[in-house]
């Protein structure tokens, strides 16, 4: 049941977009989340598709992989959809019962339904072609400039590696209490939302002396390596900026300026200016 | 106070956060916002490192699954302004679950109605979330305070 | 026939790209009252068949009969399963979380839906079988017992819940030898004391054949052997090459006898031994 997730949506592959510099493509990601707030109307939607499409198909990851993944939510993307369908306020298309499809609520049900698809999907993407552990990298290096300030960027990047490190024992060790306490007669499955959560003390409170029985030999054994914390400690593969990732960054710019102008309308203009 | 034994604890909480969040996936993203792991927000009341600890754990919960880079600026940022609310108020132990029903009330309740656009007021997105995490925290997150509460050992630092 | 198993399969993660199967056509009967071991090198598939025992796997295909009804059957009812059949798991002692001992021995008997008193009777008795002083113990923490009287602990949590049938998996891994054979003179006790039936999951051929009835050898997710000690562990080069050892006892003749001392094939522990070697000693040379 637990043991069946898998873990990180990492696709592996060595495809143009796989080998970029995490640090860009957390970049990248951010531009993409932040652009599809800029947009309008359904033309900015077309160049983000384009977008999206290029880079799936660079990365290789088979396109039922994404939505396999993705299938949770889907019906969080189908509740927005019917929500913002029935419940916007404006001129009635069909009237069914007591329920009313305005023709706002139409347009906006789309919009709003490719928006979070888009967002979803567009988001994924970064888990899938960078491994967690390099997606932590980027993210320690982008935030080491904050250590000026008092950001102690490696420990933090180092609590994550230890935690992705630790997970999956951990989902283990869940699996292994989560049985023992069910041989015991513990119930997790029945029950109303007050009674649910009480039964979960006999799994948390193991759990919890478990993870931190572990963190403690591994406290142990990191200290007797010599670790001392970041400072000056070196890396075994640096990250270095190549020329992909310079066009890369030059794409960024190219979509970025697109979908702004697309925003302010100037390429619905394009017509009237060409006629 | 930056010594390996802090750092492990932190990374042992965030493995527990996100271990949690994980294995009762989806539940715990987007819309429906009942994070079990969200009953560890007590755990600034025992131990500082709950601070770092339970924002890497959200950090990594988003990392390790497809649903939602907004979640992950949103959600952890709340949970850490959640935890060092906990952690100030740590002498008053019924107040310590408020932060977090408050900051990822107005944080994740607002993210929901302006990025996934649900149309219900705003303020009913704020009293959906902090319901979710009254149930986490109080009703899970109490109860797990006082059983942890006997273990004081294992959450000392030095 | 209180457990019948009847051509059992299993597979992990079905339909999963990481799919395997872990067990493949099993099927052996169980008297009521025997004492059963089970043996086989790790990943053998013990655990995943101990786990269908109890309910907490459902089989793909086959059928689990206890007292003639059938587990894998959809309509049965979890609470009277566990109330029949304990299952103590490996390394037990980091299943304990309640505030006390008694709290903790007393949720499997409360879960079970008795009264508290009744569950503080059970708990009592519980706690007096594992060999720990009640008085002493009830109150503390479990956290602040040393790792063998964690372990007796946790065992008498499920002791406590009175089941026909005590599932055992390796109960003594990761102890002193004393506590190992503490432990070992518990489980007999208890035995002895209600007459249930005992599963023992072990690694060690020496418990195995000195206090089982029966034995089933697993290999690769395959049931190979079933039968009584003496059946099992005559077949010293089988079970070798399955990757399993030998009752101590039985390497000690094995050599003797390829010394050309001719002593019998069938001893299984050291009062074996001890009277073979005697009996040979004795002869006129």
């Amino acid at each position: 049941m637990i043991r069946d997730i898998t873990l990180g949506q990492y696709y592996p592959g060595s495809s143009w977009i796989h080998k970029l510099d995490a640090r860009i493509k957390i970049i990248w990601t951010f531009v993409y989340i932040v652009s599809l707030f800029l947009i309008k109307d359904f033309w900015g939607f077309v160049t983000v598709l384009i977008t999206l499409t290029l880079f799936i198909s660079n990365s290789k990851v088979p396109l039922n992989f994404i939505l396999k993944g993705l299938k949770p939510i889907f019906l969080i993307i189908i509740f927005t959809f019917v929500i913002n369908m029935f419940m916007t306020k404006g001129t009635p298309i069909i009237e069914i019962g007591f329920l009313t499809i305005t023709k706002e609520g139409l347009r906006n049900a789309f919009f709003m339904g490719t928006r979070l698809t888009l967002l979803i999907i567009g988001s994924s993407l970064l888990t899938l072609v960078t491994k967690p552990v390099t997606l932590t990298d980027g993210i320690e290096k982008l935030l080491s400039p904050g250590q000026k300030i008092g950001l102690p960027s490696h420990e933090l990047a180092m609590m994550m590696t230890i935690a992705l490190r630790f997970i999956p024992t951990l989902l283990e060790e869940t699996d292994k209490i989560m049985k023992a306490q069910m041989a015991r007669g513990a119930d997790f499955e029945s029950g109303n939302i007050m009674k649910r959560a009480k039964s979960l003390i006999p799994l948390l409170v193991p759990l919890f002396i478990s993870a931190f029985r572990i963190a403690q030999d591994l406290a142990m054994a990191m200290e007797s390596r010599c670790y001392r914390g970041g400072g000056h400690r070196t890396r075994m593969h640096g990250m270095r900026l190549e020329k992909r990732d310079g066009a890369a960054i030059f794409l960024m710019v190219l979509y970025l300026v697109i979908i702004i102008t697309q925003a302010q309308g100037i390429f619905t203009l394009l017509p009237g200016i060409i006629h | 106070m930056r010594n390996t034994k802090y750092l492990l604890q932190a990374a042992a909480i965030a493995a527990v956060y996100a271990v949690l969040t994980i294995g009762l996936m989806p539940f715990s993203y987007g819309f429906m916002q009942i994070r079990v792991s969200e009953a560890l927000t007590i755990l600034p009341c025992l131990t500082p490192a709950a601070i770092p600890g339970l924002f890497v754990g959200c950090l990594v919960a988003n990392m390790v699954s497809p649903y939602g880079m907004l979640d992950m600026i949103v959600g952890s940022s709340a949970t850490l302004i959640a935890a060092v609310g906990s952690y100030l108020l740590r002498n008053r132990p019924i107040l310590v679950p408020l932060p977090p029903i408050i900051a990822n009330g107005v944080l994740v309740g607002g993210m929901l109605y302006y990025a996934y656009a649900v149309p219900i007021p705003l303020f009913a997105c704020i009293l959906w979330v902090s319901l979710g995490e009254f149930i986490a925290c109080y009703v899970i997150g109490y109860p797990l305070l006082q059983y942890l509460k006997r273990y004081k050992k294992i959450f000392e630092l030095h | 026939m209180q457990i019948q198993v009847k051509n059992l399969n299993y597979i992990y993660s079905e339909g999963m790209p990481y799919e395997s199967i872990a067990l493949t056509d099993i099927s052996f009967e169980i008297k009521k009252g025997e004492f059963v071991g089970i043996i086989g090198h790790t990943g053998s598939g013990k655990s995943t068949l101990i786990q269908h025992l109890n309910g907490l796997l459902k089989p793909k295909s086959g059928s689990i009969l206890i007292d003639g009804t059938d587990i894998a059957e959809k309509n049965v009812k979890m609470h009277d399963i566990r109330r029949k059949i304990g299952l103590v798991f490996q390394y037990p002692e980091y299943q304990l979380f309640e505030e006390t001992v008694h709290k903790d021995v007393a949720f499997g008997p409360l879960n079970l839906g008795l009264t508290q008193e009744e569950a503080d009777e059970r708990v009592k008795k519980a706690i007096i079988m594992v060999g720990l002083n009640y008085e002493e113990i009830a109150e503390r923490s479990p956290f602040e017992l040393s790792g063998g009287q964690k372990r007796r602990v946790a065992i008498a949590g499920v002791i406590a819940m009175e089941p026909e049938i005590l599932i055992l998996d390796e109960p003594t891994a990761g102890l002193d030898p004393k506590a190992h054979q503490d432990i070992l003179r518990m489980v007999e006790k208890i035995h002895s004391l209600t007459s249930n039936t005992i599963i023992l999951v072990s690694h060690n051929m020496g418990d195995i054949s000195k206090l089982s009835d029966k034995v089933l050898v697993l290999d690769r997710g395959r049931l190979v052997l079933d039968g009584t000690p003496a059946d099992v562990f005559c077949q010293a080069d089988y079970l070798e090459s399955l990757g399993l050892g030998l009752p101590p006892s039985a390497y000690l003749m094995r050599e003797l006898k390829k010394r050309g001392v001719p002593v019998s094939d069938n001893i299984l522990n050291i009062e074996g031994a001890e009277e073979e070697l005697y009996r040979i000693l004795s002869k006129p040379i």
